[in-house]
């Protein structure tokens, strides 16, 4: 058997990402709001051809409901990941500059790699007071340790670099060493970190909101709907979170293999 | 406590309890009906303002036809001039140390909480004097037809001066002379009382009761696992009864609604450092087109399962409020005339437009409300037809007073046994005080219907007054009148309930879906061996 190239699954695993998340993105723009209107008749209909995935308990079509909520789920996602990222790069780039600083970016990192995820970020959140805003900081200020592990390791292997020393000693300042030949080098593992970051940064945003610290109930989160579910669930309405559940689950391993197959390829 | 520990801790809790309670199930009550007070179980802070504060006495108790009964007091008068109360209490209440209750406590009580600053409004007290060991005498400054509420309400706490008596930890240490006393309170988690040894009245069923603190989600799963023996339910919520529970309806005058900020935004900002006004709520076309399009049948229907009924005032059936108050049916088209008229012009995105701004408003509710989310989210639906975007968002009740309190739309809770209510809610002597008039509402007209229901005479003659601040035919707080507010429901209360529990005849509850179940507490027997 044939064994495709690592490329060539990065490629596939990334048209399919995209034509997924494309197609998440354009729904929202392409559907009026009439498809989350309340139907007062259709409470809690069961999944039909008339209400493909049902209806929740204000008669709204299950289906745009967890398309909204993957969108925002998406957008929060990416806006956390990239912000982790940011200050992933920038704490390595800053253990870079002195031993001192080192020693101290990894105090910074190791404190917060020792406390609890979901405890960190319920505490950020609510004393941010909630809201989209809230769970994007929250979220982005306690996922970058790892990454920013893995980044200033990277650094301080490219500082050993024959041409990081000739450059040094040509007189170039430290920020033109970093900014011309270190940060370069690094695009790609900031790429693949901000990958892996993000199905965490959603899977977390849906656990932060399901709890009740994150995104208000009135959003169409998936976060929102699950927990809305769980109210359900004993009359039988499963769907309501099934589905939600399973549309959080595709997006979620769709970037984890998109990260980990442009790990190898990169 | 963070919501994300409360189940476990619950779950933990709800194992060892359910062990007790099989050995012991005529002895204890595991109940979950929520409501704990932050600030403790302290009277004069706020502790019971709708009556039956459980740990304490009061000195009169409301009947089921809402007469004032005999509690600790025996016998009560008011003088010709409607200034002086007098009060004479009964010998045999002793407090849960066994300590007499005396005319000194209820006279400390009364003046402590004059200068408290709770809930309990004392205003017109001039001084409350312990004539002897059992007569007591409350002087007001001028007549208040209210006053009496405060007898029906405040709990009695021992005088500062007596041994265990009244300090500032009373409220995490209460003692009192009502039917159960204090043994732990984990906050967040539980409460745990039993039986006053020394209680005057009858001795109550239950040796002791546990007092679970969860929130919606646990308690819904708590009622159905069978691990509690009563719970407070949202209606919502409250269609499917599990085989060893029943469903148990109380009547309410518990209602919501949407309190609008009154005053235009200015760049004012509250005492607590929150923004007042909102440039939409302030008109009062916006107010009144919102009232006309809201169909609350629907709501009654959608938002509660039906366990309600439309509310068109804070007090509807009861006799200080008028019958007239009421829309017949939603009336969307006499909305968008007055829309119209108000200059309000509906533009291509669906939306009405003044002068540049947008008819676009938050509506907020405390997001672990599931009744109060979908009220806000519903009613939005409705008035959208008309190009007006109310904005449903769920905020902690810490953000709400941070930020939400004097700016947004709010969705509130009110609901009492007393006018007392209305004056807090429509005077503008408390704009801005607390979550009642928290949209500064002022109409010097309404100030003076108000003013005069407290002075009147006799309770069919405040009424009157009460309605007229209402509507008077010119002006009122009313739908009418200003609409300062657009009431949707009245509640019903749902729980569920062990089929074994027989809770009694249930009275008509106040506002606060829990606490109020717990009136005819005395009355409450298990009925299965």
């Amino acid at each position: 058997m044939i064994t495709p190239q690592p490329r060539l699954r990065a490629m596939l695993s990334l048209s399919i990402t995209a034509v997924f998340i494309g197609g998440l993105i354009a729904s929202q723009w392409l559907l009026t709001d009439s498809v989350q209107r309340m139907q007062f008749g259709a409470r809690l209909a069961p999944p039909s051809l008339e209400h493909w995935l049902g209806t929740d308990a204000l008669g709204r079509e299950l289906w745009a409901r967890t398309l909204a909520g993957l969108a925002l789920s998406f957008w929060v996602g990416c806006l956390a990941a990239l912000l982790s990222t940011l200050i992933a790069l920038s704490l390595a780039a800053l253990a870079t500059l002195s031993a001192r600083l080192d020693a101290l970016v990894s105090l910074l990192i190791d404190t917060l790699l020792s406390v609890p995820h979901l405890i960190l970020l319920m505490l950020i959140a609510f004393a941010l007071g909630g809201g989209t805003q809230a769970v994007i900081i929250a979220v982005a200020v306690t996922h970058w340790p790892s990454l920013a592990r893995v980044l200033r390791a990277e650094l301080w292997q490219l500082r050993q670099a024959p041409y990081v020393h000739i450059s040094r000693a040509l007189g170039k300042s430290r920020w033109f060493v970093l900014h011309g030949h270190l940060l370069p080098h690094l695009l790609p593992h900031c790429l693949v970190g901000a990958l892996l970051l993000f199905p965490h940064a959603i899977l977390h945003e849906a656990a932060l909101t399901f709890l009740g610290f994150g995104l208000s109930p009135s959003q169409p989160a998936i976060g929102v709907l699950l927990a809305e579910a769980m109210r359900y669930l004993n009359g039988g309405y499963w769907w309501l979170g099934v589905f939600p559940g399973l549309g959080l689950l595709l997006m979620v391993l769709m970037f984890e293999r998109l990260s980990s197959q442009l790990r190898r390829a990169l | 406590m963070t919501k994300a520990t409360r189940p476990i801790l619950l779950g933990i809790a709800l194992s060892c309890l359910a062990a007790i309670s099989t050995a012991q199930a005529k002895d204890q009550l595991i109940l979950a009906i929520g409501g704990e007070p932050e600030q403790g179980f302290d009277p004069l802070l706020g502790w019971g303002q709708y009556g039956n504060p459980l740990f304490q006495s009061t000195l009169l108790s409301r009947g089921q036809d809402f007469t004032p009964q005999p509690e600790l007091a025996t016998k009560w008068s008011l003088s010709e001039d409607r200034l002086t109360w007098t009060l004479t209490l009964r010998g045999d209440a002793r407090f849960a140390d066994g300590t007499p209750v005396t005319a000194d406590d209820v006279a400390y009580t009364f003046n402590t909480a004059a200068k408290a600053g709770g809930r309990a409004d004392l205003s017109a007290l001039a001084e409350a004097t312990a004539i002897d060991e059992q007569t007591v005498t409350l002087r007001l400054h001028a007549p208040r037809i209210t006053f009496i509420d405060q007898l029906l309400t405040l709990g009695i706490v021992p005088h500062a001066e007596r041994e265990n008596g009244y300090s500032e930890q009373y409220g995490r240490h209460p003692l009192g002379s009502g039917p159960y006393q204090l043994v732990e309170w984990q906050e967040g988690e539980q409460l745990i009382v039993e039986r006053n040894p020394y209680f005057y009245g009858p001795t109550p069923d239950f040796e002791r009761l546990v007092f679970l603190f969860t929130g919606e989600d646990a308690t819904l799963s708590a009622a159905h696992a069978g691990q509690v023996d009563i719970a407070a339910i949202p209606p919502a919520l409250a269609a499917n009864v599990t085989t060893s529970m029943q469903r148990v309806i109380m009547e309410s005058v518990d209602n919501r609604g949407i309190l609008f900020p009154m005053q235009p935004d200015n760049g004012e900002h509250a005492a607590s450092e929150a923004p007042i006004g909102n440039d939409v709520t302030a008109d009062p076309a916006i107010r009144q087109a919102i009232n006309l399009a809201v169909d609350r049948d629907t709501l009654v229907e959608v938002a509660l399962h039906g366990f309600g009924r439309p509310a068109f005032g804070p007090a509807d059936g009861l006799p200080w409020s008028s019958d007239e108050e009421r829309i017949d049916a939603p009336d969307l088209a006499q909305a968008k005339g007055l829309l119209d008229a108000a200059g309000w012009e509906l533009h291509d995105d669906g939306l009405r437009y003044k002068e540049g701004l947008p008819a676009r408003f938050r509506l907020t509710y405390p997001s672990s409300d599931t009744t109060r989310q979908l009220l806000a989210e519903v009613s939005a639906e409705m008035v959208r037809p008309l190009g007006i975007e109310m904005q449903p968002t769920g905020r902690h009740w810490d953000d709400i007073q941070r930020h939400a309190l004097h700016q947004d739309a709010i969705l509130f809770g009110f609901g009492s046994h007393s006018p007392q209510e209305v004056y807090y809610l429509f005077h503008s002597q408390h704009a801005g005080n607390g979550y009642y008039n928290s949209g500064f509402y002022t109409n010097s007209a309404v100030d003076t219907h108000l003013d005069a229901a407290q002075a009147a005479p006799s309770s069919e003659k405040a009424n009157r007054h009460w309605q007229a601040a209402q509507w008077d035919g010119t002006t009122g707080y009313g739908l009418r009148g200003d609409a300062s507010w657009a009431w949707l429901v009245n509640l019903e209360h749902v729980y569920f309930a062990d089929t074994c529990l027989d809770v009694g005849e249930l009275g008509v509850a106040p506002h606060g879906h829990g606490w109020p179940i717990t009136a005819n507490l005395l009355e409450w027997r298990w009925v299965c061996d």
